[in-house]
């Protein structure tokens, strides 16, 4: 019973956090030519570490400028600063912890 | 004077021998930390030299496998092979030392040092990354050590070091003897000095002692009688000494004339005649001696009891006590006197050691003694407290 109820609780979380994610993230990036991915091997390329690209991610929402960003000058004339943070601080970590989660390089080399 | 030069070069005293093994320990070890020291400098130093010739190679391997990570990390995902190289084997890390990828035997990777040798006898080079491809920061290239320069190194320690280590003894015992001359030139000469004037000795003491036993005691007063037996003993003890003196410098290497003595007899014969010394200073005997045989040199069995006894009425108080006792194999001599410090038991059997200067003496019976004793094979232990007295016992 107690196993059951601890299943569902972490459904529950990962469904929340999904949404978070691609409530967030997909829906607005799906317009954009370059996908998710690459920008986050571009900050990977920037930042390294885990926790280094989580906290540049999460300065860049906070506070976007052209000159922090590490996409290439061309693409941000052409599409510009994008600014989505709705001041809520848990939802931005949720996101950038599945958005490390998903395209991490740890343990997808072969 | 060479045989006696040798001779008392082969019989060094225990303090002479014990300033030569403080000082070669000290000088060895000295020696030895110089050697260890520059072996250290030396090996680091050839470590050095083989990072040298090997950091250029190294170096353009990182930057070819840099070249390939790049590639790697733009076609990324599409591409997820690591790019393998069959000269070396490598690792990337990211700035926080997770490991993103490794092909390397090892995983104990020392970020603080550049390059260095894995106990596994591998050498790791690492290169820092600006761009982190893929995420890393820390490249690692790992190829073997093949050890030759370690063998070469340890080779030329081993032959040079064990060169200088001959060397250096060799300058040791040299300067060891230099200073160990000063001391065994004065204990030469006390030694000449000795034999030299033993010789004069033996007709006067002779004549002293001869004229006192035919003196007839019967026909003298009792002022002359006290007058007499002063000089009595005061020629025993200087006939004493003599016999000590002409034990180390003539008899002790006489062939040995063993027999079996009758213990029991020749002690109370040596008390006999040491009773009149004991005398002069009320000192008592307490004897309690069982039948016990020794297979000795009279003689030189003799030296040893008559050293104990003078020892023991030497060092003891007025009115003293001097405890015999004799078993089957065992003499045990006692007494209540002024005793000696625990330290300075072990020093006792030094020839010229001597710790109290209120008595005369040159300070060699009980070196005669222990001479006797190891020649002997017996054993011989010394308890002593100071102001109690001191228990001297012979085993054999």
């Amino acid at each position: 019973m107690v196993r059951m109820f601890i299943l569902w609780c972490a459904i529950l979380l990962s469904l929340n956090a999904t949404d978070a994610y691609d409530k967030n993230c997909v829906k607005c990036h799906a317009s954009l030519p370059i996908s998710l991915e690459k920008i986050f091997m571009q900050y990977l390329a920037a930042y390294g570490g885990k926790n280094n690209v989580k906290v540049g991610l999460d300065h860049y929402f906070r506070y976007p400028a052209k000159d922090i960003s590490v996409m290439p000058s061309e693409f941000l004339n052409k599409y510009g600063v994008y600014y989505h943070y709705k001041n809520n601080d848990n939802e931005l970590k949720k996101a950038i912890d599945i958005y490390w989660e998903k395209y991490k390089v740890i343990g997808r080399l072969k | 004077m060479q045989a006696l030069k040798s001779k008392a070069t082969n019989s060094l005293l225990a303090s002479e021998k014990k300033s030569l093994f403080r000082f070669l320990t000290l000088y060895i070890l000295m020696m030895m930390s110089i050697i260890v020291l520059i072996s250290l400098f030396y090996y680091q130093n050839q470590e050095k030299t083989m990072f040298l010739s090997k950091r250029d190679m190294l170096s353009d391997y990182a930057y070819e496998q840099i070249k390939k990570l790049k590639i790697l990390h733009d076609s990324f995902p599409a591409h997820n092979i690591y790019p393998r190289d069959p000269r070396f084997k490598s690792a990337i890390y990211d700035l926080e030392y997770v490991k993103i990828f490794s092909l390397i035997d090892s995983n104990d990777i020392d970020f603080n040092k550049d390059m260095y040798i894995t106990d596994d006898n591998k050498i790791h080079f690492i290169k820092t990354l600006y761009e982190y491809y893929l995420g890393a920061k820390y490249l690692i290239l790992e190829i073997p050590d093949d050890g030759q320069w370690k063998d070469e190194a340890w080779q030329n320690i081993f032959i040079f070091g064990g060169i200088a280590i001959i060397l250096f003894t060799i300058i040791g015992f040299y300067i060891a003897n230099l200073f160990l001359d000063p001391m065994r030139s004065s204990i030469l000469l006390l030694d000449r000095f000795i034999k030299d004037t033993t010789h004069e000795l033996n007709t006067p003491l002779s004549a002293i002692l001869a004229n006192i036993e035919m003196i007839d005691m019967t026909s003298i007063t009792n002022d002359n009688k006290k007058k007499i037996n002063r000089i009595n003993i005061a020629a025993k003890t200087v006939s004493q000494l003599y016999q000590d003196l002409t034990y180390l410098t003539l008899e002790h290497d006489i062939h040995k004339n063993d027999e079996n003595v009758e213990n029991k007899s020749l002690i109370e014969s040596r008390v006999e005649c040491f009773d009149i010394l004991a005398k002069s200073k009320d000192i008592t005997f307490i004897l309690d001696l069982e039948e016990s045989y020794i297979y000795i040199n009279r003689r030189k069995w003799t030296r040893v009891i008559d050293n104990l006894l003078s020892n023991a009425i030497k060092y003891n108080t007025r009115k003293g006590t001097i405890y015999i006792t004799l078993e089957q194999n065992m003499l045990i001599v006692s007494d209540t006197g002024i005793g000696i410090e625990t330290t300075k038991i072990p020093f006792v059997f030094d020839r010229y050691a001597r710790f109290n200067n209120s008595e005369g003496g040159f300070g060699i019976g009980l070196s005669i003694v222990k001479k006797i004793i190891e020649e002997y094979n017996m054993q011989i232990e010394i308890k002593s407290r100071p102001k109690y007295g001191t228990i001297v016992s012979i085993k054999w």
